[in-house]
């Protein structure tokens, strides 16, 4: 079999996947960016190009400038305590502890568990009446309305949800780590925190830079959770509403697919702008070896 | 050579086929899409039913009350029966995502056979060509729109063409928990019960400590403040929908008023009945009154708890009237449908008396066909459900009927939220609706 037809077979073998990007992924991405110039009616089959008048819109929406804060907040809060704690209790679990299949897999179930169904059981655990949580602190705050709270309880579900499988991730970054490291640590007479600092972190950098990465793109994304814990009437809903929910109630509630098309188009923007930064700053300190 | 150029055909082959089955799809798509701008309806006159040999069809018929599944079922079992070729498939798409598929269906041209449709929405799906008119089956005398009771029949109308068959109507009443006015002493509800009785019975019955309050004071819009506001003098939309009446003074007062039961700890407060919905805390006993719609008698009825321990009465007088909404469901045909000549007789049989019958004897809704409504009042002897056939007369109809109304309904609860959550006034809140409704009725023009 010569090069070209070896190629052809790859291009092949790729076929599917690729097309499913393009077509599911790209052309989506694309197409949102052409609907931000458009004014649409009837369903879309009638279109107006109307330049940057959305984007003019957009910039002088005092409810997008909420949204867009409201979504930072999310990522800051949300990103480190998932990547420091995914790190602990990977850490924790890699140790040769009794019972380890059994923590794995209790950390792992929020994983497989539907999140609309998790968000259901959330939601009876922050009520206001009967929830649990009030119970066990013998408070009475209503978590998911009160404006104060409502963000940190969708990041507190945010972060259960994700342990898992980052945990996972991280844990099969530490298993990658040779032993004989250790050992000849053990030898110099380090404890227990000097490994974790010198070898244990610095050898699990590209693990931890791959999830970062992974996680902010997501939790710009945040939605659903929003959208199941704190619903439309909320009174706290301006204080949690992220841009792809705004994006939702823009093109699905209120039929505005133009200006739901301009919400993302900037939110894909950061994202580039974002990931762009990470990929520059990470020769600072992640290690490669 | 040969091993190479054969495994290249193969590709190519490949290729081709795949590539055909995309255009394939897309080209279908494209049909569809353009199908529903055009009426097809000369399709259907220049075929009669008789001379069609039979072939076996299944409709999709897609409706949003999952408590009316069993009746819609039994219709379509007897519409079966009835044309043993043609099945019906009933499918329930919840109301809070119903318009959200029904919007990507429609340009899609993925429509349902037959589908529910609703007063604020049919504009935009008319106009757009989406849904078949019925004009000739109404012409014909096949489909007899002064069959329905009040006016409904006028309801699926635009530019002189016809699209819906009158479903049902619902109007609104007030529910009440016999037990908890027992226990107190208060005599019932009745018919010359006013607002300030409401409120007053509504504190004396309230036991915020026990969780128990004596009214549902919630952000509602038809089973809410609507009534309150036509009731004491307001208005939502004016005469020819062009402006907002919710900056009315007296409107405003209405809102307040309600407002004030949430206060004054009469009712539970907008983060609470956010948490629970206001009529499921109604069937677990621990609300004496609500508003709710003739809807969800079976579903309120169905609660153990309550059982045989409620009633209805008509919703309280105003300072002008007695304010109430009557609105009208239809049932409307695609017109991207494969088989809409099977469609348009299953829509006249859903538009017939016997239909009308079946949804009244199994308590689904009050049924649109008139005198048929009879049957639905008798449906749970034990209900003082004639209430609601008595305040249809004098209900106002379902702000609907505009291109805006999608738009200007779906943010008028978060407007609204924020004043009843307490980060805003009332008033304020009530302007700010006004503002955005007015500015949805001008950029829809």
């Amino acid at each position: 079999m010569n090069s070209r037809s070896r190629n052809m077979w790859a291009y092949f073998m790729v076929a599917p996947t690729l097309i499913g990007t393009l077509v599911f992924w790209s052309w989506p991405a694309f197409y949102s960016i052409y609907l931000g110039f458009l004014k649409s009616e009837n369903f879309g089959l009638v279109n107006h190009w109307v330049g940057f008048d959305n984007y003019q819109k957009l910039f002088k929406d005092e409810e997008f400038w909420q949204n867009l804060k409201n979504t930072l907040k999310y990522m800051v809060l949300f990103v480190p305590s998932t990547i420091v704690l995914s790190t602990f209790f990977a850490v924790l679990l890699n140790a040769k502890i009794k019972g380890q299949s059994a923590y794995r897999v209790i950390f792992f179930l929020p994983q497989v568990t539907m999140p609309a169904a998790a968000a259901m059981v959330w939601v009876v655990l922050f009520a206001q009446d009967y929830g649990l949580l009030n119970h066990v602190l013998g408070t009475r705050v209503s978590w998911l309305s009160d404006p104060r709270f409502a963000m940190y309880s969708v990041v507190l579900v945010g972060v259960w949800a994700a342990i898992g499988f980052n945990m996972l991730l991280i844990l099969a970054g530490l298993q990658g780590i040779p032993k004989t490291l250790y050992e000849a640590a053990e030898i110099d007479g380090a404890v227990r925190f000097n490994k974790f600092r010198y070898i244990t972190l610095p050898l699990l950098t590209p693990t931890l830079f791959f999830t970062t990465v992974v996680l902010m793109i997501g939790a710009s994304q945040i939605f659903d959770s929003i959208y199941l814990l704190i619903g439309k009437t909320n009174v706290a809903l301006p204080s949690v509403r992220s841009l792809v929910y705004a994006y939702y109630q823009n093109s699905f509630v209120y039929y505005d697919q133009n200006y739901g098309a301009v919400i993302v188009n900037i939110l894909l923007f950061i994202n580039l702008i974002l990931t762009g930064l990470q990929f520059l700053f990470q020769k600072k300190w992640v290690v490669y070896d | 050579m040969w091993h190479k150029s054969k495994k290249s055909t193969f590709l190519l082959v490949a290729i081709l086929a795949f590539t055909m089955i995309m255009t394939a799809c897309s080209g279908n798509e494209k049909n569809n899409g353009n199908q529903a701008g055009e009426s097809a309806s000369n399709e259907q006159s220049s075929q009669p039913a008789g001379e069609q040999p039979a072939k076996e069809v299944t409709l999709s018929y897609t409706i949003w009350d999952m408590i009316q599944q069993p009746a819609m079922e039994a219709i379509a079992k007897e519409f079966t029966e009835q044309h043993p070729n043609i099945k019906v498939k009933v499918e329930v798409i919840p109301w809070g995502d119903y318009w959200t598929k029904m919007s990507a269906a429609a340009p899609a041209g993925t429509l349902p056979d037959v589908f529910w449709m609703h007063g604020g929405q049919f504009i935009k799906y008319a106009t757009g060509g989406f849904l078949e008119p019925i004009t000739d089956k109404v012409q014909a005398g096949i489909i007899d729109l002064n069959n329905y009771a009040s006016n409904l029949g006028s309801i699926y109308t635009l530019d002189g063409q016809n699209y819906g068959v009158p479903k049902d109507f619902d109007t609104i009443g007030l529910a009440y928990n016999k037990e908890l006015f027992d226990q107190a002493g208060v005599p019932y509800p009745d018919d010359t019960w006013d607002y300030n009785k409401l409120a007053e019975v509504a504190k004396k019955l309230s036991h915020p400590d026990k969780g128990i309050y004596g009214f549902a004071a919630k952000l509602d819009t038809q089973v809410g403040y609507w009534n309150d506001m036509l009731a004491n003098g307001g208005y939502i939309l004016n005469e020819d929908m062009s402006k907002s009446g919710y900056d009315d003074p007296a409107s405003i007062e209405a809102l307040k008023f309600r407002y004030q039961m949430v206060l004054d700890k009469a009712s539970p407060t907008h983060q609470q009945l956010t948490d629970t919905d206001s009529t499921e805390m109604f069937k677990s006993g621990k609300l004496a009154m609500i508003f709710e719609g003739s809807w969800r008698n079976v579903d309120i009825d169905s609660s153990e708890i309550i059982h045989g321990k409620w009633n209805w009465a008509p919703l309280p007088k105003g300072k002008v009237k007695r304010g109430n909404i009557i609105n009208g469901l239809g049932n409307t045909m695609s017109a991207a449908g494969k088989n809409k000549q099977e469609a348009g007789l299953f829509l006249e049989f859903l538009g017939s008396k016997r239909a009308a019958e079946i949804t009244a004897e199994m308590g689904a809704a009050i049924p649109a066909f008139k005198d048929t409504q009879a049957a639905w009042v008798k449906s749970k002897p034990d209900l003082n459900l004639q209430v609601f056939i008595d305040q249809a007369s004098d209900a106002v109809p379902y702000p609907s009927g505009s291109k805006s109304y999608p738009v200007w309904f779906a943010k008028e609860s978060e407007i609204m939220s924020q004043a009843w959550g307490g980060a805003i006034s009332i008033e304020e809140g009530a302007k700010k609706v006004a503002e955005m409704m007015n500015q949805a009725i001008a950029e829809t023009k």
